[in-house]
């Protein structure tokens, strides 16, 4: 019949079809012997692709990675996390001081303030040294005559539904007379030195409603918000730091054309610019102007002190000629784009961001979508070229095919977890490292909840639980415990403090103290109510799943009811962290190496949607944090953060849990290239710089046919 | 099962109306059955718009991990995407930029379109492989159940069926990946063998057929075992029909009467089922190619509904939608095309 062969037939060349294509594979072993690229090949495996590889516009893992090859900044953190020059070779930060005439006032002497009596006065205390700490810092005084500008405020209401919404209003300031100092490094006191002079409450009462004039109409509702914004707009004692950057001369884009300080300040232009919703805008928005002074030589003027804003520079610059208004008009044009799109067209549509052209050690080759994204070392690179002649990421998004792939030599790296990496601890071809990086897991329970408004309450709570035995027995040991908010491997930290102990009965004891007594059921019950309340975290996370359970059974042993929720992302943000309706969460940190803790702590911050969802209110602190970010010497930062840590460790509003460690795993025929002055070369293992990154040194990386035995 | 129902209730339709004259009455049906599915999708794209902007969760552009970002500042992020306008304005800002071929990803501000043309070109030789498998195992497979009733084949694929149906797809294919890589040493992920650049053609067609085959046939297996179980069962139904007994009284060979009197109307209702395959392309396989990182649309849909962008959710959602309604229309003209006793009273 024949019906019946076919319906025999078909599968089975179909299969024969199908399995032959084996043998025109080329086996793993077969790809990596015998050929020589393989070894100047570096190959990463990631999870998800990259969205948009410009470096003011992405805001995702994969695409910074691509994006730190591909561009430099002008600075970056050097292995002990210190700023070290890139396209800058090097930058001074000095600082001019405005001080507003303000003619409602008098000085201690009972007469009137001009412009001419301020600055004569304050120049006088300057040249004979009567106030402390002017003389050496400040270098020339001058008086500055009033003027006139417009400026545009942008006021965030809600509109009838309730939804912020954003209105413009234009406003004209006549600036009165000012004295300008200009000051030989930041100093954030200025003022407060000044104090003799102006006497005591100069800074109060300005008459902002005679200097500042909305130039049309302001409707009712307005008018108080808008005042609110007058001191931003013209503070009395205005600081304006300046940086200025010397930038390194012939470094080319991998296009070959110069970089210059024309690129940076359009990089930062960029930024500004509206159209391209760069998320990276906060960073740069403390900047007034920017000022090239020569091709090599650029000015930064800062509005404010905010001594983190010099971290935004080591971010990558973009290269003028590719991206200005010139080159998208010729972009839209030969891409034939309708009206409609022509309109909308901006840096955000550029082919740019899928071919990036930058000044970094790697240059841009290919991209395949949910693929991989090719990239070729910069022979030209200013500092010499790197060992590894390409690199690529590839897009591979389950964890199991990673590790397959990484075990058949395929990939050089993917982002273990600790159970995986446990796996090659014992093998003598692989290498593997494990290093603190910038997180911490906490408990962190709402302050404004009467339960948790006792910090000895808080303390006792932290010490019911046995940190030590979560770390070895939830994480592998990979894991080192914290005691405040900084992460460990930066001066931030005081390593002096140390962690609560673990003591149930002490916690107990503090219970007690309080007024807490133990009722029949083994309960702490204090008029009538017991201690009960509810600790939550997100779904998704297995490890903070795993530590809710632990709090509540180590909580539960000491007589403290706890009943424990979790809810997905969205909703426990919405609904519970971001709302403060919540007892206490289970969540984690992940911080930066600036001691900027303003958005966390500060008690300013603890509104809805805000990061100090806690509520953390203490004023030491809050003086500490606004001086810590305005501080531009290290070493006094480095004092103020240890007096902070030591200040929130105390008062336990978090019980602040352990750091995790990272961990990774590479084959161990990768080594660092160390090369001599007379050219020879030298093997050394990788290791992980203070950052806990060992890609510090990626471009001397470079791997040996043979395992070296270290 | 419920879209069975609803075609049912079409055909009935059909049926009363093709006592007239043939062809006008399929013209009638096929304008009638358009126009009803249009109206349809108009309004699942608009129930699905509101049920994607209901959903908790923002886009990962509005919600950036930047601890700086001030209020202000992501109120303009949020207004240049549109999304502090009321969901029907938002809707019909989807419509007008699809329609026009503006709609842009709000990931990476590329166009969707060409996007999704580019993943479903991807997709295309799996999802096309994969369906030729099921139909060409499970036909045999199941014929051969159902003639050899009871015996061991039988027994041997209903266990093989049921356990393939019990044990979850992923769970397979990691299974599979280990196994083909742990002995053969060949690689299996992705599209192509990575690094093949410089092969010679006949190496690169070859080498893109052998990653088809392990994810092609893991998406399969599910499939076989399903549809094997179903023409196993018609295929019985059948072979206790009467006309069935009446060949074989007439003294034709056991063949003859299976594959020439039995098979054709046993296959009868898996025509329309071809139809209904259609759908498959979107989201057929976003687990094997999740697993076996294969650049495709199921990918692209999945990434997009974990970072919220909602321009490629929305138009993958109303392709999904086109292809559901074209499908169902496709299997109810088939089945009036192919059963005659709609045809012919």
């Amino acid at each position: 019949m024949f019906v019946k062969r076919l319906l025999l037939f078909i599968p089975l060349t179909l299969v024969i079809f199908l399995v032959q294509s084996y043998f025109w594979v080329p086996t793993y072993e077969n790809q990596a012997a015998g050929n020589p690229d393989r070894l100047v090949t570096y190959i990463e495996a990631s999870i998800g692709d990259a969205k948009i590889l410009n470096p003011i516009l992405n805001a995702d893992s994969a695409s910074s990675n691509i994006v730190s090859h591909v561009f430099e900044g002008l600075l970056d953190l050097d292995e002990d996390l210190k700023l070290r020059g890139r396209l800058a070779i090097d930058w001074q930060i000095t600082e001019r001081a405005y001080l507003l005439v303000n003619p409602h006032h008098r000085f201690p002497d009972g007469t009137e303030v001009t412009g001419a009596k301020l600055f004569q006065k304050i120049h006088q205390a300057w040249k004979a040294g009567t106030i402390e700490g002017l003389q050496d810092r400040v270098q020339s005084i001058e008086l500055l005559p009033s003027g006139k500008r417009s400026e545009s405020i942008s006021l965030l209401l809600p509109n009838a539904e309730g939804k912020p919404q954003l209105k413009d209003i234009s406003v004209t300031i006549d600036v009165p007379e000012r004295v300008a100092l200009t000051l030989s490094e930041v100093d954030q006191d200025v003022f407060d030195r000044l104090q003799p002079i102006l006497g005591e409450r100069y800074f109060e009462h300005f008459p902002y409603d005679k200097l500042i004039h909305p130039q049309a109409a302001v409707p009712q509702e307005l008018e108080e918000p808008l005042r609110a914004k007058f001191p931003d707009i013209l503070p009395v004692g205005e600081h304006n730091p300046t940086i200025l950057f010397h930038l390194r001369q012939g470094v080319n884009f991998h296009d070959g054309h110069v970089f210059d300080a024309g690129d940076v300040k359009f990089t930062y232009e960029s930024i500004m610019n509206p159209k391209n919703l760069s998320p990276r805008t906060p960073d740069f928005e403390p900047i007034k102007t920017v000022e090239i002074l020569d091709p090599s030589t650029i000015k930064i003027i800062y509005k404010r002190l905010y001594s983190p804003a010099i971290n935004a520079w080591t971010m990558g610059i973009l290269p003028e000629h590719l991206l200005n208004e010139e080159a998208l008009t010729r972009e839209k044009q030969d891409r034939g784009l309708s009206e409609e799109a022509q309109k909308t067209f901006g840096m955000r549509e550029s082919r740019f961001n899928r071919h990036p052209i930058g000044s970094g050690r790697f240059q841009f080759v290919e991209w395949q979508g949910d693929e991989f994204i090719h990239l070729r070392r910069n022979e030209n690179y200013w500092e010499g070229p790197a060992q590894y002649q390409d690199y690529f990421m590839r897009i591979i998004p389950e964890l199991f095919t990673q590790e397959v792939e990484f075990r058949t030599g395929a990939i050089d790296f993917y982002g273990a977890q600790p159970h995986q990496v446990d796996r090659y601890k014992n093998d003598p071809t692989y290498q593997w490292f494990s290093s603190l990086g910038f997180a911490y897991n906490y408990i962190g329970y709402n302050n404004r909840k009467p339960l948790f408004a006792d910090p000895m309450i808080r303390t006792a709570l932290g010490m019911a639980i046995n940190v030590d035995e979560i770390i070895t027995y939830l994480v592998y040991g990979e894991g080192k415990r914290t005691t405040g908010p900084y992460p460990q491997n930066t001066e931030w930290y005081d390593q002096s403090i140390q962690p609560l102990p673990y003591d149930p009965q002490g916690a107990r004891a503090i219970f007690e103290k309080a007024g807490w007594t133990l009722n029949r059921d083994g309960w702490f019950e204090k008029g009538g109510k017991i201690f009960e309340f509810t600790l939550i975290t997100n779904n998704g996370n297995p490890i903070r799943k795993n530590l809710m359970t632990i709090a509540q059974n180590a909580w539960k042993k000491i007589g403290v009811k706890v009943n424990t929720q979790v809810f997905e992302w969205a909703v426990f943000l919405n609904d519970f962290v971001n709302t403060g309706d919540f007892d206490a969460v289970v969540l984690g940190w992940s911080m930066n190496i600036d001691p900027d803790l303003y958005q966390i702590w500060h008690s300013s911050q603890a509104g809805p949607q805000q990061l100090n969802f806690v509520g953390y209110k203490n004023s030491r602190a809050d003086e500490l944090i606004v001086r810590i970010r305005q501080e531009y010497n290290r070493d006094r930062q480095e004092e103020l953060t240890h007096e902070l840590h030591r200040l929130i460790h105390e008062d336990q509003p978090y019980t602040f849990l352990y750091a995790p460690l990272s961990t990774r795993v590479l084959d161990k025929k990768i080594v660092l290239v160390q090369k001599g002055s007379d050219g020879t070369e030298q093997f050394k293992k990788i290791y992980p710089t203070k950052s806990g990154d060992i890609t510090f040194y990626f471009h001397k990386w470079r791997k040996l046919e043979l395992t070296p035995d270290f | 099962m419920a879209k069975i129902g609803v075609d049912a209730g079409l055909l009935s339709d059909a049926v009363i109306g093709s006592s007239r004259d043939n062809r006008s009455t399929m013209w009638n049906f096929i304008v009638r059955n358009v126009a009803q599915r249009l109206i349809l999708l108009v309004i699942v794209s608009f129930v699905a718009h509101s049920f994607i902007h209901l959903a908790p969760g923002e886009p990962s552009e509005v919600d950036p991990m930047n601890p700086r970002m001030k209020p202000e500042d992501i109120a303009k992020i949020r207004a240049a995407f549109h999304l502090d306008e009321p969901l029907y304005v938002q809707y019909a800002y989807w419509i007008r930029d699809l329609a026009t071929g503006e709609l842009k990803s709000f990931k990476d501000s590329q166009p969707v379109l060409p996007k999704i043309w580019d993943r479903f070109l991807n997709s295309l030789p799996l999802f096309i492989l994969a369906t030729i498998l099921v139909w060409t195992w499970a036909f045999p497979t199941g014929i051969y159940g159902a003639v050899f009733r009871g015996g061991m084949y039988d027994r041997g694929t209903v266990l093989l069926s049921y356990a393939l149906i019990s044990v979850p797809g992923f769970f397979l294919s990691y299974l599979a990946i280990l196994w083909v890589v742990g002995w053969f040493g060949v690689p299996v992920i992705s599209i192509k063998t990575f690094g093949m650049e410089h092969a010679e053609l006949p190496y690169k067609i070859m080498d893109r057929v052998w990653h088809l085959v392990i994810p092609s046939i893991m998406a399969a297996i599910g499939g076989i075992a399903i549809l094997s179980r179903y023409v196993r069962s018609q295929m019985l139904e059948v072979l206790g029909q009467d006309y069935v007994r009446t060949a074989r009284a007439k003294g034709l060979t056991e063949d003859a009467v299976i594959y020439g009197h039995a098979l054709g109307n046993a296959l009868l209702p898996f025509v329309t089922m071809f139809g209904l395959l259609l759908p498959g392309l979107i989201g057929g396989s976003v687990i094997f190619e999740q697993i076996f990182a294969w650049p495709g649309l199921g990918r692209l849909g999945y990434e997009a509904i974990l970072s919220r962008d909602f321009p490629i959710i929305m138009t993958l959602n109303f392709i999904a939608a086109v292809l559901t309604l074209l499908g169902t229309l496709i299997s109810d003209i088939l089945y009036a095309v192919v059963d005659p006793r709609i045809r012919l009273h």
